[in-house]
């Protein structure tokens, strides 16, 4: 297995690059990951992979002009050929009035404990042991899919500034569908930075469970429905208003739902929504990736957006301060917020479902995409496990169904809050923490036939 | 190249392999962006390495490494079969694979102009022009343009003989325009959404894409389309430009056709299909002007290759026959199971993730006519063009799409534009409802560079070649 590179190997490659003659400014991003994957599907182990990658990103200014090159070669001579391909890029670039500069030295905030060795060292043995303990959760006439990953990165950053930060940190990741029987399946995953707070018995179980309550979903009309929606089906409305509105360049361009919004209401008072990188309860880095120190932002607070996130870039563009969000160069969408939260309220999933009068409760959505931006509308399906709640009961499952839905508009007909909350991962890099909701009115457009 | 797969090979076996393949991976990537005549990002990537995949007892491992030299190669290949073996922990009946023949060859996309060559101060001209046409239009919010190239060099070797090399070029060039008014925004593609026209070929593509002569008239539709009506709710004739049919066939037919969805083997991350195992020859999947193929041998495509990576060969097979259902998208391990020889499938996003059945070129056989004569022959309907939006359920029946424009069809003319056009629909159902295809004259092959599966996720590039086809009593404009 390999180990952490550090911050000093990094340093010594970064400098390799940082003194290039006929550069105003060089700016080395490093990436070294590496981990297990664990696949599985008919309750057997089909699919297992391990890799290890580095990476150097740098990006030259030379006369105003901007150049990025990438490779995966990590070495001296690596920087140093990846550098002159940048510089070369840059002098044929049209110089770029909007670039800000390099971010300057600044102290890096801590993220302890963001980094478990044994997570990082996880053996395919160990992987295949907690995947036994899922399939050991299913009952005769079902099986599982899913998989086990424990993945290990180390991130630097280093310019010509003098700024030099540095991170590594680890993630474990559970995820499974457990389906058979009469129709109907399960979902359930869990995410966190250590692979002792993951635990593979307890989502097979909680598949399972669905699963087997699932069975034999009944045909189910599409129109308006209270919904009370788990985590995993918060995640993608949190996720996909984050990619539609929350970049400053796009509220400054006029592209977000956002724009001309700050200060106004645009969801329930109920609602908060932020990012936090350096909370204990989330995954991330403690820098972006042009090495600005990262802080908690609030995006939505108490219904009111309060403001989007900004790279150097956007923000020199809309006239602001970097939020700390800058995803790696060339970005020409701006910044991104990867470690999103949305705020925990006190009621229990039991409290939302005895709340409804008809709705259904929904485990997860597939296949989510965009229909409208600016109106935050977004089409997809459910998945693994809907039922019908008819007066505060759960009545039975049914097939799945398509909505065709505003988000602003769901998140400004909330009635109730969970007050637990679920790390839900969207890819590496990025992962948010939801509670579950209770919708007032959510629109189902069609049905489908399972 | 070939030498280090072919260590890899030999590091695997000698670690207990009973079967080994390796590949030698070397990918490069150009990408040039520029929006309102400002550069937006240049930049170049290299990316390189070795993946071993090795069959021990019955079970697959797979390890892949960025360094390759002979001590990373050993210790990658023991790891590759430390993960086979650890996959024991659960029963599951041993992999067996389909026969095929080892080859020692070369293959190689025939580029007439290597992209990589051609100056950048050319490139940058290009889309500069490009976006300072589109700028000229009044109202226009944003003109971007986009090139990208990309090379792949792979070398392939296996414990049963085979020794491949392989290059792979592709060039694909756009521009998007974005008019933006009143809280809307709407956009316009050229030659198509998602940067562009995708081809496996060299420069050459980019000289015959009309990037600049194009670029007025995309921007006007856009500025046009922030004035125009939305698409209305109702069910209708709806006339699909080609570069929405290939997106339809890619979500409700190509994936749904993949055996490993099929058996089950995707099931928790992409979904499994409507389609079973015995339907082959049974399933009535569209009408009888409906055939569609995988045809990995065609130039141009961007799925188009000599050997897939387990080392098959590039083959025609038909997977629709006339709306009947008549073959799968398979690999050497999931082929045996329905009595077949690979379909020639297997592709791996880079050297670091394992080949997994992907779509490689999936076409709609041409009809007949123009797109001028299908509209003709339509008293009423929609027609929409150029992809913005789809998704499709875990078994891939309900299906929803949605297009940058469309148009009404009235007494054979195209009349009204509107705005936000989409529909929805199930799949043998829509399909079925097909009743025209488009002739040669406006098939086109193009290429979706982003289609994912897979756990760790992969991304492919896929060739979809089709002509404008209609279909019947189809619900648009969902709200």
């Amino acid at each position: 297995m390999p180990g952490l590179i550090g911050p000093d190997e990094v340093r010594a490659v970064a400098e390799a690059a940082l003194d290039l003659p006929g550069a105003d400014g060089v700016e080395v991003l490093f990436f070294h990951e590496w981990g297990g994957l664990t696949r599985f599907a008919r309750s057997s182990i089909h699919q297992s992979t391990w890799r290890e990658d580095t990476g150097i990103r740098i990006r030259v200014i030379a006369g105003g002009r901007v150049g990025v090159a990438s490779s995966n070669d990590f070495s001296k001579e690596g920087a140093r050929r990846v550098v002159a391909s940048a510089l070369e890029l840059a002098e044929v670039a049209a110089p770029d009035p909007q670039f800000p500069g390099l971010a300057p030295r600044s102290d890096t905030p801590d993220k302890p404990g963001a980094f478990h060795e044994a997570t990082a060292e996880t053996n395919p043995e160990r992987r295949a042991e907690g995947v036994a303990g899922l399939v050991g959760q299913v009952e005769d006439g079902f099986h599982a899919a899913g998989a086990f990953e424990t993945t290990a990165v180390e991130v630097a950053l280093a310019n010509t500034e003098g700024q030099f930060c540095y991170a590594p940190y680890s993630q474990a990741t559970v995820s499974t569908v457990i389906s058979g029987g009469q129709g109907g399946s399960g979902a359930a995953d869990a995410t966190a930075g250590r692979i002792d707070e993951v635990d593979p018995e307890e989502v097979g179980r909680r598949a399972f469970l669905k699963a087997r309550d699932g069975q034999s979903p009944r045909d189910i009309k599409p129109g308006h429905y209270e919904v009370v929606l788990e985590p995993m089906a918060v995640d993608t409305l949190v996720a996909f208003l984050a990619y539609m509105g929350f970049s400053g360049r796009a509220i400054h361009e006029g592209r977000s739902p956002f724009t001309g919004k700050e200060g106004q209401q645009v969801a329930a008072p109920s609602i908060d929504i932020y990012d936090d990188a350096l909370s204990a309860l989330s995954l991330g880095l403690p820098f972006d990736f042009e090495g600005t120190p990262k802080r908690r932002f609030d995006l939505i607070e108490k219904g009111v957006f309060r403001g989007g996130v900004y790279d150097r870039r956007s923000a020199k563009m809309a006239g602001r301060e970097s939020t700390g969000h800058a995803l790696p160069p060339p970005n020409p969408d701006g910044a991104f917020p990867l470690n999103l939260f949305l705020g925990t309220g006190d009621a229990t999933l039991e409290d939302m479902v005895a709340a409804t009068t008809h709705g259904l409760l929904v485990t997860k959505f597939h296949y989510s995409n965009v229909v409208h931006p600016i109106e935050t509308t977004i089409t997809g399906m459910t998945r693994d496990g809907t039922w019908l709640i008819e007066n505060g009961q759960v009545a039975h499952p049914v097939k799945n169904l398509r909505f065709t839905q505003s988000i602003l508009e769901a998140l400004s007909n909330v009635e109730m809050i969970g007050r637990e909350s679920a790390l839900v991962s969207e890819f590496f890099f990025s992962a948010s923490r939801v509670p579950a909701l209770k919708v007032s009115s959510f629109n189902f457009t069609s049905v489908s036939d399972h | 190249m070939l030498d280090l797969a072919h260590q890899a090979v030999e590091a695997a076996s000698k670690a207990g392999a009973d079967y080994a393949d390796a590949r030698f991976v070397s990918e490069e990537t150009e990408s040039l962006s520029v929006k309102n005549q400002e550069m937006e990002g240049i930049d170049r990537s290299l990316s390189q390495g070795v993946g071993i995949r090795v069959l021990a007892g019955g079970y697959w491992g797979f390890a892949a490494t960025a360094r390759a030299t002979p001590e990373d190669l050993d210790r990658t290949a023991e790891l590759a079969v430390g993960i086979a073996r650890a996959a024991a922990r659960l029963p599951m009946e041993p992999v067996t694979l389909a026969a095929v023949e080892p080859v020692k060859a070369e293959w190689g996309t025939a580029v007439q102009e290597d992209p990589f060559a051609v100056s950048l101060e050319e490139k940058v001209a290009l889309l500069m022009e490009a976006s300072r046409r589109m700028q000229q239009v009044k109202g226009l919010s944003f003109g971007e343009a986009s090139l990208d190239f990309y090379r792949r060099r792979t070398s392939f070797a296996s414990t049963e003989g085979a020794a491949i090399d392989q290059t792979v070029v592709h060039s694909s060039g756009g521009i998007e325009a974005t008019a933006i008014s009143d809280g809307e925004m709407q956009k316009r593609s050229f030659p198509n959404s998602f940067r562009g026209h995708l081809r496996a070929a060299g420069y050459e593509h980019i000289r015959t894409l009309g990037l600049t002569e194009e670029a007025e008239r995309v921007a006007a539709e856009a500025v046009d389309l922030v004035a125009a009506k939305d698409c209305p709710s109702e069910v209708t004739t709806l006339v699909l430009d080609s570069n929405q049919v290939i997106l339809q066939m890619h979500e409700s037919v190509g994936h749904p056709l993949e055996l490993d969805r099929v058996l089950k083997m995707e099931e928790a991350y992409a979904g499994t299909s409507f389609v079973g195992l015995g339907d082959r020859g049974k399933l009535r999947y569209g009408s009888d002007k409906v055939t569609i193929v995988m045809d990995t041998t065609i130039a141009g495509g961007v799925g188009t290759f000599g050997f897939d990576d387990e080392g098959v060969p590039a083959q025609r097979v038909t997977l629709i026959e006339n709306g009947v259902f008549r073959n799968f998208i398979s690999s050497r391990e999931t082929a045996p199971v329905v009595g077949l020889t690979s379909a020639g499938a297997m592709r791996a996003d880079g050297w670091q993730n394992l080949p997994l059945i992907r779509m490689t070129n999936i076409n709609l056989e041409p009809g007949e006519g123009t797109l001028a004569e299908i509209i003709g022959d339509t008293q009423d309907g929609i027609f929409m063009t150029t992809n913005t939006s789809w998704s499709i359920d875990d078994k891939r029946v309900n299906f929803q799409f949605g297009c940058e424009a469309a148009w009404r069809i009235k007494d054979g003319k195209l009349t009204e534009m509107y705005k936000n056009p989409n529909y929805n629909g199930i799949t043998t159902e829509f399909w079925g409802s097909c009743d025209a295809v488009g002739g040669s004259e406006e098939w086109v092959l193009w290429g979706t560079p982003n289609c994912g599966k897979g756990q760790p996720g992969q991304v492919a590039r896929v060739g979809h070649g089709a002509a404008p086809a209609r279909f019947r009593n189809v619900r648009v404009g969902v709200r």
